[in-house]
């Protein structure tokens, strides 16, 4: 007796060979062997056909944990371009050494022996996987060889329109040209003539290549509608790096209105600031003195304020009313005396006594 | 006279100021700037009229200049202070027999203040007389002479 660490378990008991006989762990190792042998299952189904794929770096790097050897094995043979699935697994399986453990491991953990022959391969198996598999890569590169065959053709054909494509339309503008020259008179003309096709024949050529890299294939251009050349050669373009649209001043307003300021929104400043008074204005209280007065009305020469005098009663407005009266009566009485040379009659003036 | 208080020469200017002036009190101070009770006001209102500037505007009208105004505010002591709101005469009781003007000069700064301050609160609450918060004692006393009996 000591202290024992169960692999299986993941545990130490102090049993001795005890613990295997128990419940827990024989129930766990069926768990685990099930679980192994699902994947010498899968690995026996590649055996009769192997298969062989592309390199996948995501899946092909897999290891998995033989529980016999209790090691970790490379799942799949790989040499970074095809992959054998699931040969690594054949290959340990098809040792001596793990056939050993094996049956040690039976032993030891007095597993099921029906199910031990199942995760070992024999010899022969092995010997016939291996011819298979060679078979196998071969077609798998003939297969990749065709595939990258087709691909080329199609590259080699696009390149062959395009081609063509061109060459139409320099012979059409030779044509062109040609026509146009023997209309012309002058000799000299057809330098300036011959320049032009090259000239337009570069314009044409680079609007080609563009539409040509714009359009995805032949194929599929033909669902799509073409509006024609964008001529950017006098404003330039987004690729030649111009001024965005609306960051220049539109030219056809400034030509009509001849140099006046843009139209400004929203009120002038005087209004603006009349508007803030207004708002004060409301915030007051509606019951306060004067506020019906109007402060900018027109007034003549001889308007006075509301005064209420000292002596009188009744109502503000009297009082300059009265105070009209005598400045009246005053000045008829000073005429009257300048004229007559009598003495100016005492006036007499009643008045309350209350105050207002 | 103070240097600092605008003049109001002529009726037309004393009219644009009592039309013109919106929301705040108006004081006109009559009398002469050789006065010596007069300089003694006016130093009180040059000195209190920045702190007073949101609640009142005070102006300085000479008594000669503006022979109507003297005849219609009936001003017979020099200095009288005559207070206006919104276009409309303010009466103040003073304790004194005149309520339509103040007559002489304030005691102090301080006066003149609560002053203007009684008269804006009750201007703003619609009175149209309101009543003084200054001492009588401080206030001037003065025979009201009734011109003609």
């Amino acid at each position: 007796m000591g202290a024992h660490y169960c692999a299986i378990c993941r545990q130490t008991t102090f049993d001795g060979k005890g613990h295997i006989f128990g419940k827990s762990h024989q129930s766990r190792l069926r768990v685990v062997l099930h679980k192994f042998i699902e994947k010498v299952k899968e690995a026996r189904r590649t055996l009769k056909k192997p298969q062989v794929e592309k390199y996948d770096s995501t899946q092909h790097d897999q290891k998995f944990w033989c529980y016999c050897c209790e090691l970790e094995v490379q799942r799949h043979v790989t040499d970074n371009n095809m992959t054998v699935l699931c040969g690594g697994l054949i290959e340990h399986m098809a040792t001596a050494e793990h056939r050993k453990n094996t049956h040690k491991f039976w032993w030891d953990n007095k597993a099921d022996p029906k199910l031990r022959d199942k995760v070992i391969i024999t010899e022969e198996e092995t010997e016939r996987f291996k011819s298979e598999v060679s078979n196998a890569l071969e077609t798998f590169v003939e297969v990749e060889d065709n595939y990258i065959e087709q691909q080329a053709e199609f590259i080699r054909r696009q390149e062959k329109h395009r081609q063509d494509v061109l060459q139409s339309l320099l012979e059409h503008e030779s044509e062109a040209e040609l026509t146009n020259g023997p209309n012309g008179t002058n000799v000299s003309a057809e330098d300036p003539v011959r320049f032009q096709p090259e000239g337009s024949d570069q314009q044409q050529t680079s609007r080609f290549v563009d539409s040509m890299a714009g359009a995805p294939g032949p194929a599929s251009g033909m669902n799509l509608t073409f509006i024609g050349f964008q001529d950017p050669s006098n404003r330039g373009n987004v690729h030649t790096g111009a001024v965005p649209p609306w960051l220049q001043d539109d030219d056809p307003l400034e030509g009509s209105s001849g140099g006046t300021a843009p139209p400004e929104i929203g009120p002038s400043l005087q209004d603006f600031l009349k508007q803030k008074e207004r708002e004060k204005l409301k915030k007051l209280p509606p019951n306060r003195v004067g506020a019906n007065f109007d402060h900018t009305s027109q007034t003549d020469a001889n308007w006075l304020p509301s005064f209420g005098r000292v002596w009188n009663s009744g109502r503000r407005w009297q009082s300059r009313h009265q105070y009209r009266q005598e400045e009246d009566h005053d000045n008829r009485a000073k005429r009257k005396s300048d004229h007559s040379a009598e003495a100016s009659k005492r006036v007499k003036k009643t008045r309350n006594y209350d105050i207002t | 006279m103070s240097l600092f208080l605008p003049k109001l020469t002529c009726k037309k200017d004393i009219d644009e100021v009592i039309k013109g002036v919106a929301e705040k009190v108006v004081v006109l101070r009559f009398g002469r700037d050789e006065d010596s009770v007069c300089l003694q006001l006016d130093e009180i209102l040059s000195k209190s009229a920045h702190d007073l500037s949101n609640m009142a505007s005070i102006y300085i009208v000479d008594v000669d200049k503006a022979p109507v105004y003297t005849r219609y505010f009936d001003i017979s002591y020099i200095p009288s202070t005559v207070f206006f709101f919104n276009g409309q005469h303010m009466k103040v009781d003073y304790g004194s027999p005149d309520h339509t003007k103040f007559v002489g000069s304030f005691k102090t700064k301080q006066d003149f203040m609560d002053l203007i301050e009684v008269i804006y609160r009750g201007a703003m609450r619609g009175k149209m007389i309101v009543q003084s918060p200054i001492d009588p004692r401080n206030i001037t006393k003065y025979d009201l002479l009734y011109h003609g009996i």
